[in-house]
């Protein structure tokens, strides 16, 4: 399989790893990940690394996300809230603009961008632009864009397996191609559950929690 | 010590082109009187091809080119931009000695900062050339020799006399250099003395009886034979720069030429102060017309970090300019720098840090904001509320928004969505199941989310996580309110869709 020199970051999967070159997500360059719906897992599918970058202390850039982040979520897959900036730009030349200078920026570890539409010279421009910097650069497109040409090294079309699984489809990647899809399991709620059963019954915190009611009452 | 000096040889033209939009600098000659003549001084590029020449009348110089703009003699104008430059080159030296057509600076404690004389040469040189003058370098172990060789210079060269060569090179220099010299260079040149060197052999005590006790002071003074104290360059205490412009400017993309040298400025003057800038406005001041009632312009820059960098102010007052609309002509540009900090300049770091990446988000954050307003640019804080809703809110990004060590978050032992709709979107039913894209299948619920009594947004909601054909997993609730039942008995319920486990 093709390797680069491109620093790379694990995905946090064994199994996609293994099929990545360079053995996880290379920084420096696009990823494109194609899209049918949003709700797929597709956050979850990025989890290990943005937890990674806000661990690092680094920043995430997330250019024209498709609905508000849900923050509770998203620190429940051990993202640092703080660290993530939210651009809401929805004129095409601005959100490239902004996703530009994201990318230029020495500020962020990794850049997340939603693009709906864009054409070949644009995705060519924004990987030349990804050469120079050092942060991960992840597209998400929708999936009619598997047909168009694109300059990213690496593409990926998501699909839904069963409940908490996603297939993966290499559609284009450095070295030799991928017939089959990889299938991975996503991480749920996080171990979290796991500190909160250990407490005693009366002290779990629910969020109408009517057990001391009646003794209030009394 | 080292001395840079730039001498302008064509000041008294160089302070009005300045003023103009490159492409617009009409043919221009400089007049001076003598007697009841009025002759030119000098005359610029444009009138230089029309036959115009420096030590001809007025009257044949307008003959050879009726179209001739002539401009007077102004000290007072060659001065005020003299002192302009000198700010921008207050960037490498605080020393700097101003003199009638150009500056000296003492550059000995800046050689290593700016890599090597020659290195700080080239610097100090394009910043002051910057500023829309004509320079000639030279550079000496003394002010006056110096200053000397920078006037001997051919237009755009550097003399470097730092070396052994020092007094040798001095001594070649003709006598109509020095200042003190100008009123007796017939005298001197009658008795046969071209050369300094010349002038240095003839006997002291008969120079200074004959031409005064400041020739022999200046000569020496020059060789570094005697001390030479020096009226340094004051720095005022606040920077308010103003430019008058010669043409009537409608468009930015020309006005970017004189912004560039006014910000140099301001960042000279903050060098010069050890500070940086929180906090600048500019101003566009107009001609007066009846299309546009307001006189100026102005346009307030607030950073969210000091700076002093000149390239990174430039940008952010660029992103503002561009999106001004240049109704009426502009006639005069003004500067303020309103807060500064003096401090420490996180500019001169080795190894990229912490701090670095936050200066660099923080410019990401000002780039953005002054292109496109703070709304487009914010983090979300997360808020201690069980509901949704309220459980988060977008705030501006400042310095401190992004580094609060506490944050609260609710554990649960239900999963969250990544995503979520805001305001909730009603679902459609389809035999009372709710549909989302196609029929949904409940996977986990109810979970109870029962919160707000306190502040008249309480909500009583049953929540549930559900899958469609697709294979998206949402997040939907039901209102838990008291089963209305419809005509046939039924249960009706709404459904709504909150969120989506991206």
């Amino acid at each position: 399989m093709g390797s680069s020199t491109d620093p790379i970051i694990s995905s946090g999967f064994d199994k996609l790893d293994k099929e990545l070159p360079g053995g996880g997500w290379p920084t420096r360059n696009l990823i494109e990940l194609l899209l049918p719906a949003e709700g797929l897992g597709e956050i979850r599918l990025l989890s290990p690394s943005l937890e990674q970058t806000t661990r690092s202390g680094r920043n995430i850039l997330l250019v024209s996300p498709p609905y508000i982040p849900y923050m509770h979520a998203w620190e429940h897959l051990d993202i640092d809230s703080q660290r993530i900036v939210i651009a809401r730009v929805y004129k095409p030349a601005e959100r490239l603009w902004v996703l530009e200078q994201g990318i230029k920026s020495a500020a962020f570890g990794t850049v997340i961008g939603w693009l709906p539409e864009v054409s070949q010279q644009t995705t060519r421009r924004l990987q030349i632009i990804a050469r120079t910097a050092t942060s991960l650069v992840f597209l998400f497109r929708p999936v009619s864009a598997q047909f168009e040409p694109s300059a990213a090294p690496l593409r990926i079309l998501l699909d839904s397996g069963r409940r908490h699984t996603l297939s993966l489809y290499l559609l284009k990647r450095r070295g030799a191609p991928l017939a089959l899809p990889i299938r991975i399991s996503l991480p749920w709620t996080r171990s979290f559950s796991s500190s909160i059963a250990s407490l005693p019954a009366s002290a779990r915190h629910h969020a109408v929690d009517r057990s001391s009611l009646p003794d209030i009452i009394a | 010590m080292l001395w840079i000096a730039l001498h302008c040889p064509t000041l008294s033209l160089d302070w009005i082109e300045r003023r103009f939009p490159a492409a617009l600098i009409p043919a221009m000659a400089v007049t001076v009187r003598k007697g009841n003549q009025v002759y030119i001084q000098q005359a610029n590029k444009p009138a230089q091809q029309q036959g115009v020449t420096a030590h001809q009348s007025l009257a044949s110089a307008l003959s050879l080119f009726p179209d001739l703009v002539v401009v007077e003699h102004d000290p007072n104008e060659e001065m005020k931009a003299l002192q302009e430059a000198a700010y921008a080159a207050l960037r490498f030296t605080p020393n700097i000695v101003m003199q009638g057509s150009g500056l000296i600076a003492e550059v000995s404690a800046s050689l290593k900062l700016f890599g090597g004389l020659k290195k700080l040469c080239q610097l100090l040189n394009r910043a002051v050339a910057a500023q829309g003058l004509q320079l000639c370098a030279g550079v000496a172990p003394t002010a006056g020799g110096a200053w000397l060789l920078a006037r001997s210079a051919s237009p755009q060269t550097v003399i470097n006399g730092a070396g052994a060569k020092f007094r040798s090179m001095l001594d070649s220099l003709p006598v109509s250099l020095l200042e003190s010299a100008q009123p007796h260079l017939e005298v001197i040149h009658g008795i046969g003395c071209k050369t300094l060197a010349e002038l240095q052999q003839l006997p002291r005590g008969g120079i200074a009886r004959r031409f005064g006790p400041k020739l022999p002071i200046e000569l020496d003074r020059a060789y570094g034979d005697s001390p030479d104290p020096q009226k340094w360059l004051e720095v005022p205490e606040y920077f308010q720069q103003k430019m008058r412009l010669m043409a009537q400017v409608e468009s930015v993309e020309l006005l970017l030429v004189p912004v560039q040298r006014m910000i140099e400025q301001m960042c000279g003057w903050l060098a010069a102060r050890h500070a940086a800038v929180s906090a600048f406005s500019f101003v566009l001041h107009h001609e007066y017309s009846l299309r546009q009632p307001h006189k100026s312009t102005p346009i307030n820059i607030r950073l969210s970090e000091q700076s002093s960098d000149s390239r990174h102010l430039m940008i952010l007052l660029r992103e503002r300019l561009e999106r001004t609309k240049i109704i009426v002509p502009v006639w005069e540009l003004e500067l303020i720098a309103d807060e500064i900090t003096t401090g420490a300049d996180s500019n001169l770091e080795l190894f990229p840090t912490a701090q670095s990446e936050a200066t660099s988000l923080n410019r990401f954050i000002e780039k953005l904001t002054s292109r496109l307003g703070s709304q487009a640019i914010t983090g979300l804080k997360v808020v201690s509320d069980h509901r949704p809703e309220c459980s988060q809110r977008f705030e501006p990004l400042g310095i401190s928004g992004l580094r609060e060590t506490h944050r609260e978050i609710i554990p649960t032992e239900w999963a969250r969505p990544a995503w979520l709709a805001d305001p909730p979107l009603e679902l459609k039913l389809q035999r009372h199941q709710p549909v989302y894209g196609s029929p949904l299948k409940l996977i986990e619920g109810p979970e109870r989310i029962e919160a707000g009594w306190w502040d008249d947004a309480l909500i009583a909601r049953n929540y549930f996580i559900a899958e469609n054909e697709l294979g998206q997993l949402l997040w939907i609730y039901c209102e838990h309110t008291p089963a209305e039942k419809d005509k046939k008995g039924k249960e009706s319920k709404s459904w709504y869709l909150q969120g989506l486990f991206g």
